[in-house]
């Protein structure tokens, strides 16, 4: 399984949910899965985007929303795991793409555990760690919320599509999306 | 000067916002804010204590992208570790929302630690092409707060108020 096909299961699971995308290859992946679709795809600010999705759902309480998150970029703002357990939004899945490298930066291996489903539990979040497309598909469904999704992939290609994303362009379709 | 007169301003600068359409708040915890947070909680907004103050403005790019109307409330060190998201989320995207800035690092402050970053907080909203509003008296709570939330919600730039020692000392 590639990023981008994780991020297609994703997508099959919550075909409706807001999601957003950190810098990197979260960002490529979700671009290249949704045909470019109006999510928010994160151009900078790493380790933030988990706190953004934590935002989003707290103004769209009535729609899902999906964090997909790297690895690397999930450390950089791990309190964010403890906002995310802190703040309990009912409607937010944070799903960490986890190959254990930082590969916007050049494929450098993470330099500490990357056990995020552990951690998630200990902070008294759902958790899950999936290795298929299908095991995907059926714990983003299932998963409580807020939950969290750790999944491990071993193709570590890059998606395609640039994540030097056009920021207004992103904030305009996301408005639009989300307003809907 | 007394708890009581301290809770005023702040107290009026909480319902100024809250009146002005701020829906939900995010901080870092300071004591010069608590009344703050606490009066827009007893006004139904709802105030999420997050981890660190880069979170918080992260949070509020979120809630605004999502349509919302978001305040953030930090101390003027927490600015420091603010700046990424900031400069890479808040500014380039164009989300909006009003911030409160509460000084340390100004006049009257006995903690050596703090005058770095109380030096250079309006210089670094300035490089990031951030105009910041200073509130120096109770009096103009109203007034700032409408007009940070103009430019916030209609210039879609991020307002951050600062609040001046000059808000407790004078009197």
């Amino acid at each position: 399984m590639n990023p981008t096909q994780a991020v297609a299961a994703l997508l099959r699971a919550h075909p409706d949910a807001l999601f957003v995308a950190s810098l990197g290859t979260a960002t490529s992946a979700l671009r290249a899965a949704s045909d470019d679709g109006p999510h928010l795809y994160m151009g900078g600010a790493m380790g933030s985007a988990l706190a953004a999705a934590v935002g989003v759902a707290g103004k769209r309480p009535q729609r899902g929303v999906v964090a997909v998150l790297g690895d690397g970029e999930s450390l950089m703002g791990a309190g964010s795991l403890w906002s995310l357990a802190g703040v309990r939004p009912p409607n937010l899945l944070a799903a960490v793409l986890a190959d254990g490298h930082y590969t916007i930066t050049g494929g450098q291996p993470l330099g500490v555990p990357g056990a995020f489903a552990a951690v998630a539990r200990a902070l008294g979040l759902a958790a899950e760690v999936a290795g298929s497309e299908a095991e995907i598909e059926r714990a983003a469904r299932a998963l409580p919320r807020p939950g969290l999704l750790e999944i491990r992939y071993d193709e570590r290609t890059w998606p395609g599509p640039s994540p030097f994303v056009d920021p207004p362009v992103v904030r305009s379709r996301f408005e639009s999306a989300a307003s809907r | 000067m007394t708890a009581q007169a301290q809770s005023t301003w702040q107290a009026a600068l909480a319902r100024a916002l809250s009146g002005c359409g701020v829906e939900a708040a995010a901080w870092v915890p300071d004591k010069r804010l608590a009344p703050i947070t606490a009066a827009l909680e007893a006004d139904a907004v709802g105030v999420h204590t997050l981890t660190r103050e880069e979170e918080c403005f992260a949070w509020a790019a979120g809630f605004r992208a999502a349509g919302g109307l978001p305040l953030v409330l930090i101390q003027c060190s927490g600015l420091g570790n603010s700046l990424n998201a900031i400069g890479s989320l808040v500014v380039p995207y164009g989300l909006g929302f009003p911030a409160l800035v509460s000084m340390r690092g100004a006049l009257g402050e006995r903690n050596p630690a703090q005058m770095a970053l109380g030096r250079t907080t309006v210089a670094m909203l300035g490089l990031l092409g951030i105009q910041a509003f200073p509130l120096r008296r109770a009096a103009d709570v109203g007034m700032i707060a409408r007009g940070a939330v103009d430019v916030a919600e209609g210039a879609r730039e991020l307002a951050p108020i600062i609040l001046e020692p000059e808000l407790d000392l004078a009197g």
